[in-house]
C-alpha cells in the first residue's frame, strides 16, 4: 500500500539482493499482536472447553439422576412422558385421550403396552365406550428398552388388574421385530392382541396413497429444473436434520404457506426462495399434503448441549415474567400442532428451532402472525432458545395421520 | 513487509513512521477487539453493549416490583396437603376431565385465570383468596370460597350442561383440592388486603360507546388467528381444546362474569392477544369485547321464566347484551349445550 507510493521518487532496489530484509527485524507492534491473540484464543479456548465440559456433566448427571432415582417402579418417567395427556392419575381427557385406568387394553399386560410405546397409535380407538380419535406418538426413539419396560411394568401395575414386570430385554426382542411395523392401525389392529377389548371401530383407509401423485413423487424424490429434490435434503422420509427442518407430520397448510411465503420473499431462505419460485400453487398445496402423511421415526435429539429442564419448563408453563407463555398453550400439548399456523414442535431439530427463535429475534424471519413469535422469541436469551429447541428435539414425533377421515370412519361403524 | 534503504534513512519520518503508526493502530484495535471479546464472552460486559434482551427482563421486574409473587410449583410439599394441591392444580388446568362430571363445556379455569391462576390482572388466585369471606352483589349474601367456586362452576363452566347437571355440590372434595391449591398459591400474602394486579384490572367505557363492526374487524385482526374465524377455538388433532371458544354452546354461559363487556374488555385488554397485552386501546378492546359477548351462549342458569325477567332480576344495569336486542334478534335465550351430548354414558 505505502510502498507503491514510493515506486514514484525512487529507483527500483535491485532484484537480485535485498539485504536490509537480513536488518529489519520483525516490528515490536506484530509481536504484540500475536501475544494478545495467542492469550485470546487461549482463555477462549479454556472457557468454551469448561462450559462444554459442564454442560456435558449436567447432562449426564441429569440423566443418571432421571434414570436411577425414584424412577423404581416407571412412576417419574410415566409423571414425565404420559401424563400431560393421560393424566396423573391415568384418566386420560374427555373426548381428546383415552383413559388408561380401566381401560380394556391393559388386559393385554405389559407386553401390549410396550408395543405400543414402540409404535405407537394412528386411528380410532373405542376405550370404556367411548370412541376417540387416536393419535399416539412412538415413543421408540425418545425412550430406552429400560425406560419402556418400566413404564409399562408401572402403567399394568397402577391402571389394571392385568399387572406385571416386563423385562427390558423382551422390549429389546420387540424393538426388533417392530422396527418397520409403523403405528397400530386404531382399536381395530390392537383388539388382535388384546382379547379384553370390545369391538372396535373400523380403520379408515389411509389418505397416503391420495397424496402421493405423480407430480408429487417427481417433485420429492427427482426435482425438476431449478426446483431440487425435497428428499435431497429434507431426506427420504421428510426427517430432516441439524439445520434442515423435518417435515414429516406437519400440518399440510403450514407447508403449503412457508412455501409461498419462501415464492413471496415473505420468509427469507436462499434456497427454498429458488426452489419455491418454481412451485405452483397447486404444486404447494400438495406437496404439504404428501409430507403432512409422512410419519417417520425421530431422527432429532437435544445436541445443543442446552439446560433441557429450563426448556421444559418454558414448553409447558412458560416463563410469565418475561411475558412468555408456554409453547404448548398455542402449539398444543405436547408440541403436535394446531393447523394452520402453528406447526408442530416435537421432534424438530435443535439447531433448526434454535436458528429459527434467533431469526425471529433479529428480525430475519417475520412471517408469523401478529408477531407473536418475534415478540417471545426477543424476550428469550440466547441460552433459553437453546434449552428449548433441545427440549423439543427430545419430544417423540407428531403421530400424523388420517385426521380427516377418522368421522368417516365413525360413521362407517354407526 | 516491504522496506527499502531511502526510506530507512531519508525519509524515516515519513514513510516508515506511517506504517509504524498503522501497524500500531491495528495491534492496539486488534488487542481491544480481543480484550472486548473476551469481556463480552466472561460476561463482564454492560448488557446494552451485548444487546441480549435482559433490558426487558429488568422492564418486566419494574412492573412486576410491587407484585405479589406465589411460590413455585417445584416447592409444593411432599406430603398429603402437597397432594391436594397438585390436585387442585390438575383440576384447575384440566377442568373438564379432572371435574368432568360439573363442566358443560369446553372451558378449563385456567383460560380465563392465566398462568394457572398465577398471572396478575387474570383474576389471579392468590389475590382471590385473600378477598373471601365476602359479601357479593350477585347473589346479596356473604360468599365463602366454596360459594365463589360454586358460581364459577354453574355460569363459567356452565355446569348446568355436564353430566351431573349442576355445580358439586358444598362439602365435595373438588371445593377442597381447588382450596388447598388456592391457600398454596397465597403463601405469604396478606389476608383481607385488595392485591395489586387482582381481579383482571379496570378499562373506562370508551366516550364514544361501542361498535359492533369495528370490533368484528378487531376480531379478524387481532383474536382469529387463535380463536378461529367463528371464534370457536381450535382443537389439537386428538380432538383437544388448545384454543378455548369465545361463544357458542361450549363457552361460558349467560350468567358468568366473561358474558359483562366491561369484565371482558378488561381481561382483554391486559391479557390478550396472549404475550402481548396492552397491545389494544381501550376503544379496541371494548369494542371486541362487546362484539364476542353479543354472541349467543348457552342460557343464564337462573332464568326460570322468560329472558326479560331474567334481565330485570339478574342483569339490570349490568354492561350487557343479555335481553337487549341486536339486528332483530332477542340476544340471550341460550344455544344447546352440546358437550353433555357428546359424552356417552358409562356402561
Amino acid at each position: 500500500m505505502f510502498g507503491r507510493n514510493r515506486k514514484h521518487d525512487q529507483p527500483r532496489p535491485d532484484e537480485n539482493f535485498e539485504p536490509y530484509e537480513e536488518f529489519s527485524g520483525i516490528p515490536m507492534p506484530v509481536y504484540w499482536i500475536a501475544i494478545a491473540l495467542a492469550i485470546w484464543g487461549a482463555l477462549m479456548l479454556y472457557d468454551t472447553g469448561k462450559d462444554v465440559t459442564l454442560a456435558q456433566d449436567d447432562r449426564v448427571e441429569d440423566r443418571a439422576v432421571q434414570v436411577s432415582a425414584d424412577l423404581g417402579e416407571g412412576g417419574n418417567l410415566f409423571v414425565a412422558n404420559c401424563s400431560t395427556c393421560h393424566q396423573p392419575d391415568g384418566q386420560g381427557l374427555r373426548g381428546a385421550v383415552p383413559p388408561l385406568a380401566g381401560s380394556e387394553v391393559l388386559g393385554g399386560g405389559p407386553d401390549i403396552v410396550a408395543r405400543i410405546l414402540l409404535r405407537g397409535i394412528d386411528g380410532p380407538i373405542r376405550v370404556r365406550g367411548e370412541d376417540f380419535d387416536g393419535h399416539m406418538p412412538s415413543f421408540a426413539s425418545a425412550l430406552n428398552d429400560d425406560e419402556i419396560a418400566r413404564i409399562a411394568s408401572y402403567v399394568t401395575l397402577t391402571f389394571s388388574e392385568a399387572g406385571t414386570k416386563l423385562d427390558p430385554s423382551r422390549v429389546a426382542k420387540l424393538r426388533d421385530e417392530l422396527a418397520d411395523a409403523g403405528s397400530f392401525e386404531g382399536g381395530a389392529e390392537l383388539a388382535k392382541l388384546a382379547t379384553s377389548m370390545s369391538p372396535q371401530p373400523l380403520y379408515p383407509v389411509p389418505k397416503m396413497a391420495d397424496a402421493m401423485t405423480a407430480t408429487v413423487r417427481d417433485l420429492v424424490f427427482v426435482g425438476r429444473g431449478d426446483v431440487w429434490a425435497c428428499a435431497s435434503c429434507h431426506g427420504d422420509l421428510g426427517q430432516g436434520g441439524e439445520n434442515t427442518p423435518r417435515l414429516a407430520g406437519q400440518s399440510a397448510d403450514y407447508l403449503a404457506k412457508q412455501l409461498n411465503d419462501f415464492r413471496d420473499g415473505t420468509r427469507n431462505n436462499e434456497s427454498m426462495q429458488i426452489v419455491a419460485a418454481g412451485l405452483s400453487d397447486a404444486e404447494t398445496a400438495s406437496l404439504g399434503t404428501y409430507f403432512s402423511t409422512l410419519r417417520a421415526p425421530s431422527n432429532a435429539s437435544p445436541n445443543l448441549s442446552a439446560d433441557l429442564a429450563r426448556g421444559e419448563q418454558l414448553a409447558l408453563r412458560g416463563d410469565w415474567a418475561l411475558g412468555v407463555p408456554a409453547c404448548f398453550t398455542c402449539h398444543g400439548s405436547s408440541g403436535f400442532g394446531v393447523a394452520p399456523d402453528f406447526p408442530a414442535l416435537s421432534a424438530q431439530h435443535a439447531p433448526y428451532t434454535a436458528t429459527q427463535l434467533a431469526t425471529w429475534a433479529g428480525g430475519d424471519r417475520q412471517n408469523s402472525p401478529l408477531g407473536l413469535m418475534r415478540q417471545i422469541s426477543q424476550a428469550l436469551s440466547s441460552e433459553d432458545r437453546r434449552a428449548v429447541a433441545d427440549y423439543l428435539a427430545s419430544l417423540p414425533p407428531v403421530p400424523a395421520g388420517q385426521t380427516a377421515s377418522a368421522e368417516e370412519a365413525t360413521s362407517n361403524v354407526n | 513487509m516491504s522496506t527499502d534503504p531511502k526510506a530507512r534513512e531519508g525519509d524515516s519520518k515519513g514513510g516508515k513512521h506511517t506504517a509504524r503508526n498503522i501497524i500500531f493502530a491495528a495491534g492496539g484495535g486488534l488487542a481491544l477487539v480481543a480484550l472486548g471479546t473476551l469481556a463480552v464472552e466472561l460476561g463482564l460486559a454492560p448488557t446494552w453493549l451485548t444487546g441480549e434482551p435482559v433490558q426487558k427482563t429488568a422492564m418486566a421486574e419494574e412492573t412486576q416490583h410491587n407484585l405479589f409473587n406465589p411460590p413455585d410449583p417445584a416447592d409444593i410439599p411432599d406430603d398429603e396437603f402437597g397432594a391436594a394441591v397438585q390436585r387442585g392444580m390438575a383440576i384447575f388446568t384440566n377442568t373438564g376431565t379432572n371435574a368432568a362430571d360439573h363442566v358443560g363445556n369446553g372451558l378449563a379455569c385456567s383460560n380465563c385465570h392465566l398462568d394457572s391462576g398465577r398471572q396478575p390482572l387474570s383474576a389471579p388466585m392468590w389475590a382471590a383468596w385473600v378477598a373471601y369471606p365476602k359479601y357479593r352483589g350477585k347473589n346479596k349474601q356473604i360468599n365463602t370460597m366454596e360459594d365463589r367456586v360454586m358460581g364459577c362452576f354453574s355460569y363459567s363452566m356452565n355446569a348446568q350442561g355436564s353430566p351431573a347437571g349442576g355445580p358439586p355440590p358444598h362439602g365435595d372434595d373438588i371445593y377442597r383440592d381447588l382450596e388447598s391449591y388456592f391457600y398454596w398459591l397465597a403463601t405469604g400474602a396478606p389476608t383481607n388486603v385488595s392485591m395489586e394486579g387482582s381481579g383482571f384490572g379496570k378499562v373506562e367505557k370508551p366516550e364514544q360507546g361501542y361498535d359492533l363492526a369495528r370490533g368484528e374487524a378487531v376480531f379478524a385482526e387481532n383474536c382469529a388467528v387463535c380463536h378461529g374465524p367463528d371464534g370457536q377455538g381450535q382443537k389439537d388433532l386428538n380432538g383437544r381444546y388448545v384454543f378455548p371458544p369465545l361463544w357458542g354452546a361450549d363457552s361460558y354461559n349467560w350468567g358468568a362474569g366473561m358474558a359483562r363487556i366491561d369484565t371482558a374488555a378488561a381481561f382483554v385488554k391486559h391479557n390478550m392477544p396472549l404475550s402481548q397485552p396492552g397491545k389494544l386501546t381501550d376503544q379496541e378492546a371494548w369494542e371486541v369485547a362487546a362484539f364476542l359477548d353479543s354472541h349467543e351462549r348457552p342460557k343464564d342458569p337462573r332464568q326460570t321464566g322468560s329472558v326479560e325477567e331474567a334481565r330485570k332480576a339478574h342483569h339490570d344495569g349490568d354492561e350487557t347484551f343479555y335481553g337487549k336486542t341486536v339486528d332483530g334478534r332477542l340476544i340471550g335465550v341460550g344455544v344447546q349445550a352440546s358437550a353433555a351430548a357428546e359424552v356417552p354414558t358409562e356402561d
